[in-house]
């Protein structure tokens, strides 16, 4: 690497800290829940901490992992300098900024609104200027992103963009186009509330708004995860990525899918007609398109590392994989819980199934399995395999890092796995205690408890994670020179759709447009729809 | 453009076009609601277009209360306000409520009550919305701004507080917790303790037997100037047993 090592490093080492101290947090709701203590004295205090493990988990830690992994591809994809790395640095310290702006008043109790907002619930001002910072801070990195690419094509006209870059640049602008929902959800809508110029919200126009960015950003988040199968793991196990092509057609297809789609958070929501659910519902469908080709494209490279070491037979290829490799171990548990998480994102996504499931514990296992689990454990691999080129360290210990990634993934199916089931047996979410003493909810205690033991699986590992990277030792080795997977097919021209974002950047506005235009212009001209806002922790 | 953009492009379109008849004709065509009115008001009507309900029915006859509880009822009012407030107090109140808004009879201690809640439930007195031989008639030569006022001199007297709670396990369920499976919110939530909501009355330090009767009231229907049902809906899920838990516990007072 060139300049960016110390950005990108210090990008990671503040999302680990504040994911070390939400997981915490996130330990004590289960506790605090379960049959194992009493009941907690003031829901508040669930509330808050629940929305403290949220801004962590949703926006502090990916957007700052999808920053870090966005300026180390720049420099190790392109073979050069990042371009404007103070304006880089200058971005790090506004979600810094905001980061400390928003966690003052959730400290304090003056914004446990979850980090969904719901309105009417309206929290301390400071709250939503600290989230509107960090996302400004992750719009500049997004134009560094577009800067950096086009500087590198002005001195390499024509050439492919190197698919790390190419999936990095997808995940950035579908980010600056999906945070746009949320900002004018803040700005517009929300901020004169909270600031006293008003006093009732249009709590149904607010929802619409943030479901624009709700579903998307689930992407912005996957985006590492799936840059990571395609360009690490078929280099660090010894194989070639099976089609360049398909990666990139699955990065375009989450470009372009991936927006239109949000109102399926929205089912149960009376202010939206049923044929903009059912068409949402149905683009839903199409985001399940590029993670089955992923699936694919990365079994199929896989395997080709498997007879490229004397692997046989239809399947006993698998035998050969070299398992005691961490980046075989994480993508092989990630595409597990990818399975079970993406076969129950696809009941939650149809229109008629989800009434079963929404607003259930069911979701919360949903999403903590896909993203907490098959992503955030491809999270913890980009950070083992960068982390030589960034300190300059000796390799890390190998069977501990594997004993990390067999915690985390035993951890979350032993939370998610009992939430699914209560969730189906109609146990809500967003509950700061049930009554097991009540005949008909005793029965589902154990799930609780079993959870609480997941949970605490995921804190052993996770601080096991935080322990091996603080412990590495700092320049002791000088880092073998970084690449990427290669393709199998390497001198395969890049079709020139596929080498360029404008017509999928122009579809995901179009579709967007089609999509969101007529409910959010209706809602917004329709008279009396606000409702009395609700100060939380205002006397 | 090359053959491949088109095709993304005209594969884009078809799917968006073929959801959108799926899901504005031909999924309503199989609900009567949707296709009462002909194909053009049940595209409408899958867009959610709003219909200007209940035209022509009659409206509910009986209303809960008048009042429209608004952020500014809950300044505590000026000093002249209260001074004010005090000599009306004075000549009207204290006889039943006490000298200093505290009382030993079982009519309920204003002292301290906010400005919000005593100023609606005089308002209710006056329009009816709430039944008090006694009150109903104080009430009803009281002006807009005597209402203010006397609001005004209550919320500035100190509010009567409960003897500090030190084991938390003697505080009533219903109050800390409530019940979730029976859709009772924590007396807490709105009373005062975890939060306080607008309208909510402070409870600690009132008399047992009026927290009683009003409970009672709520549950049975005979009081009903509560907005949106709230105090109804929890008191008729409520045993005998836990009102007067609830009362006990609210009227237990300092020494």
């Amino acid at each position: 690497m060139f300049a960016a090592r110390k950005l990108v490093l210090a990008h990671f080492w503040v999302a680990f800290a504040a994911f070390g101290a939400a997981i915490l947090l996130g330990e004590w709701q289960m506790l605090v829940r379960s049959p194992l203590v009493g009941w907690v004295n003031n829901p508040e205090h669930y509330y808050r901490s629940v929305t403290f493990h949220g801004v962590v988990m949703a926006y502090v830690l990916p957007t700052l992992v999808a920053m870090a992994f966005g300026y180390a591809v720049c420099e190790l994809s392109l073979k050069r300098p990042l371009v404007g790395l103070e304006w880089a640095w200058g971005g790090f310290w506004l979600v810094i900024a905001g980061v400390v702006t928003a966690a003052i008043p959730m400290a304090t109790g003056h914004a446990s609104v979850l980090y969904t907002f719901y309105p009417p619930m309206i929290a301390d001002a400071s709250f939503y200027i600290g989230i509107v910072l960090v996302v400004v801070g992750s719009w500049i990195w997004v134009a560094l992103m577009a800067i950096n690419l086009r500087a590198w094509r002005r001195d390499n006209p024509g050439a492919a963009i190197p698919l790390a870059m190419f999936g990095t640049l997808a995940g950035a602008y579908l980010w600056a186009w999906t945070s746009v929902g949320a900002a004018i959800e803040i700005l517009v809508l929300i901020m004169p509330v909270a600031l006293g110029f008003k006093d009732t919200i249009d709590a149904g126009l607010a929802r619409v708004f943030f479901s624009w960015t709700l579903h998307a950003i689930v992407y912005f988040w996957l985006m590492p995860a799936y840059i990571a199968f395609y360009t690490i793991v078929p280099r660090a196990i010894g194989g070639r990525l099976y089609s360049d092509t398909m990666a990139r057609v699955a990065f375009v297809l989450f470009l372009v899918f991936s927006m239109p789609i949000g109102i399926h958070h929205l089912f149960a929501d009376p202010q939206i007609g049923s044929g903009f659910k059912f068409v949402h519902a149905a683009m839903t469908a199409m985001v399940s398109v590029p993670t089955l080709l992923t699936v694919f494209t990365i079994t199929a490279s896989v395997e080709i590392a498997a007879r490229l070491r004397g692997g046989q037979g239809l399947f006993a290829w698998v035998k050969a994989l070299p398992w005691k490799e961490p980046a075989m171990l994480a993508v092989a548990l990630s595409f597990v819980m990818l399975g079970f998480g993406g076969a129950g994102g696809l009941i939650n996504m149809s229109y008629q199934l989800n009434e079963t499931v929404h607003n259930t514990q069911w979701v919360t296992g949903h999403f903590h399995l896909i993203f907490a689990g098959a992503i955030v454990i491809m999270y913890f691999l980009i950070a083992y395999d960068l982390w030589p080129q960034l300190t300059r360290c000796a390799a890390l210990p190998a069977g501990l890092v594997r004993v990390q990634l067999w915690l985390w993934f035993i951890g979350m199916m032993v939370l998610t796995m009992p939430w699914h089931l209560v969730g189906l047996l109609g146990m809500p979410r967003r509950m700061a205690y049930y009554d097991y003493s009540n005949p008909a909810l005793q029965s589902q205690a154990w799930t609780v408890t079993a959870s609480v033991i997941g949970g605490l699986i995921l804190v052993v590992s996770a601080l096991l994670f935080i322990y091996i990277l603080a412990t590495a030792k700092r320049g002791a080795a000088e880092p073998a020179p970084y690449a990427f997977a290669r393709s199998l097919h390497p001198n395969d021209p890049v079709p020139a759709g596929l080498n360029g974002f404008a017509l999928w950047v122009g579809m995901m506005i179009a579709l967007t447009v089609v999509n969101y235009g007529f409910p959010i212009a209706q809602l917004a001209s329709v008279k009396e729809t606000s409702v009395p806002a609700v100060h939380v922790g205002r006397p | 453009m090359s053959r491949a953009v088109l095709w993304s492009v005209a594969s884009v379109v078809a799917l968006t076009a073929v959801s959108i008849v799926i899901g504005f004709a031909w999924l309503p065509s199989a609900h009567p609601d949707f296709t009462a009115k002909g194909l053009w008001d049940t595209i409408c009507r899958a867009a959610g277009v709003p219909e200007s309900w209940g035209s022509g029915a009659t409206r509910p006859t009986v209303r809960s209360t008048s009042v429209v509880l608004d952020a500014s009822m809950m300044s505590p009012g000026s000093a002249d306000a209260a001074g004010r407030g005090a000599s009306l107090a004075l000549a009207q109140c204290t006889m039943c409520h006490g000298p200093q808004g505290m009382t030993q009879s079982n009519a309920p201690n204003l002292a301290g009550q906010y400005a919000d809640v005593i100023a609606k439930q005089l308002v209710d007195y006056k329009q009816g919305d709430r039944a008090s031989s006694i009150m109903q008639a104080l009430a009803t030569s009281a002006s807009e701004r005597d209402v203010r006022d006397i609001a005004a001199y209550y919320a500035s007297l100190p509010k009567p507080r409960n003897t500090p709670v030190t084991d938390m396990d003697t505080v009533p369920p219903l109050v800390k917790t409530g019940d979730p499976m029976r859709n009772i919110a924590p007396c807490a939530a709105c009373h005062g303790g975890i939060d306080r909501k607008m309208g909510a009355p402070w409870l600690e330090g009132m008399p047992r037997d009026y927290l009683v009767a009003q409970l009672t009231a709520f549950a049975s229907g005979e009081r009903r100037n509560d907005s949106h049902r709230q105090m109804r809906n929890v008191a008729q899920a409520m045993t005998p047993r836990e009102i007067a838990d609830v009362a006990d516990f609210y009227a237990r007072r300092e020494h």
